[in-house]
């Protein structure tokens, strides 16, 4: 009897951490993990001019959720996929939740001396681009090696024949001016899908960046809950 | 009562009720601060990467670099001598800041970067920023240089018209950048924290 009484404690004790651990995985899988987006690094400060010859700054898209590219006008199928990526996510930002925040897509050009308001506003129609989402701009070259090359970190070379080398790529910035993403197509199946997911993602962040939600996302980027 | 419970178990019951008090009080005041989550005013960034270089001029010729100031934590701000009201407010912030660290502002450098080199030579910068407070740098260097630093520490800058009084001045980014101790950029202050808000994010970096 006495062992009889002693096996049932046994078994309670030995069930706790069993039970305790189902329950962890179903509120796991019911409430879902927090997920956030690194905070890379400040995104560049910059000073633009845009196709239609206004100034464009850092400061202009401040709050708003901004994805960036680089290019230039003559680049030709070089871009192509590049382009139309920016134009397929253009397109489809409208299956994402960002709340009342902005999104604003900027192309960099890093040929100047070629891309004028004028050229910038004919590859932006050619493109598809809606004006209001998606803005064309280029500045000095002195300032666009600050901005593009050691602010984005993404290469181009001038080969002084009307061509560049670059790197293709994007880069995603929140409302607070800090880099949350930074995509190579090369190198990746669909970044259309990625990076609207990765918008959504943040667009979630916002909505919960005020009030006790907020607490939980900060500890998410403490404990790095990256997709 | 005193017939229900003897004299005995109601000094006990009076010993456990100050006991309890105490606890409340301990937890209240010493233990809840300190276990609750600091929130921060400013944006914090767990770049894996260094503060982006700095080398620029302060006064007497002097060379200043952000490795200068390992093991202290810099606040780093962009403004110029002749801002007519962003700069002086962000830095009577920032000095109000350290006054409210006390001894522990001596493991703070707070840097101002001109971002108007045309103006602002090392000993006008000297001069402004110590009227702030005796402990502040400022710094500049070329136009090249400035518009470098500027940009990579997500600074943008304008010259705009100004008065014939005031000259031309300068549309700027207003955020205050702080690097901590081992030289990583970990927070983005914005113009609207306070003194108090700022000093509580700078004691979190101490």
């Amino acid at each position: 009897m006495r062992r009889k009484t002693l096996s049932r404690k046994t078994l309670i004790k030995s069930a706790i951490p069993v039970v305790v651990i189902i329950l962890a995985a179903v509120a796991f899988a019911v409430f879902e993990p927090i997920q956030v987006l690194p905070r890379i690094r400040l995104a560049p400060g910059y000073l633009l001019t845009d196709q239609s010859a206004a100034t464009l700054t850092s400061e202009d898209v401040r709050g708003d959720i901004v994805l960036y590219n680089f290019g230039y006008s003559g680049c030709g199928e070089e871009c192509d996929v590049m382009n139309g990526t920016m134009a397929a996510i253009q397109s489809r930002i409208g299956e994402v939740d960002v709340g009342d925040t902005d999104i604003r897509f900027v192309t960099i050009s890093f040929d100047p001396g070629q891309d004028t308001p004028e050229v910038l506003a004919e590859y932006a129609t050619t493109l598809g681009a809606d004006p209001e989402q998606w803005t064309f701009a280029t500045a000095e070259p002195d300032h666009l090696e600050n901005v593009v090359k050691a602010g984005f970190r993404s290469y181009y070379e001038d080969h002084g024949d009307g061509s560049f080398s670059f790197d293709p790529k994007f880069v995603l910035v929140d409302g607070w001016g800090v880099i949350r993403g930074e995509y190579r197509y090369q190198t990746q199946a669909s970044d259309t899908d990625k990076i609207l997911r990765h918008i959504d993602i943040l667009g979630e962040e916002i909505r919960n960046a005020h009030g006790a939600a907020s607490l939980a996302y900060e500890a998410a980027h403490f404990f790095l809950c990256y997709p | 009562m005193s017939r229900l419970l003897g004299e005995r178990w109601q000094r006990r019951i009076a010993a456990g009720f100050l006991l309890a008090l105490v606890g409340v009080a301990f937890a209240w005041f010493f233990l809840l601060p300190r276990l609750r989550p600091h929130i921060f005013s400013g944006t914090v960034i767990q770049s894996t990467q260094k503060a982006p270089r700095l080398e620029l001029e302060a006064a007497d010729g002097h060379t200043v670099r952000m490795t200068d100031f390992e093991g202290r934590v810099v606040v780093v701000y962009f403004g110029y001598t002749f801002c007519p009201d962003i700069c002086p407010a962000t830095l009577s912030k920032l000095a109000g800041a350290m006054q409210i660290l006390g001894n522990r502002a001596d493991e703070v450098q707070v840097m101002m970067v001109s971002i108007d080199p045309e103006r602002d030579t090392p000993e006008m910068l000297a001069e402004y920023v110590t009227h702030f407070h005796p402990d502040f740098i400022g710094v500049t260097g070329d136009a090249q240089t400035v518009n470098r630093v500027a940009t990579l520490y997500g600074v943008y800058y304008e010259a705009m018209e100004g008065t014939v009084e005031t000259g031309y001045t300068i549309d700027h980014t207003t955020t205050v950048m702080l690097v901590d101790k081992e030289g990583f950029l970990k927070l983005v202050l914005p113009f609207e924290g306070t003194a108090e808000q700022i000093a509580a994010d700078i004691e979190y970096f101490l």
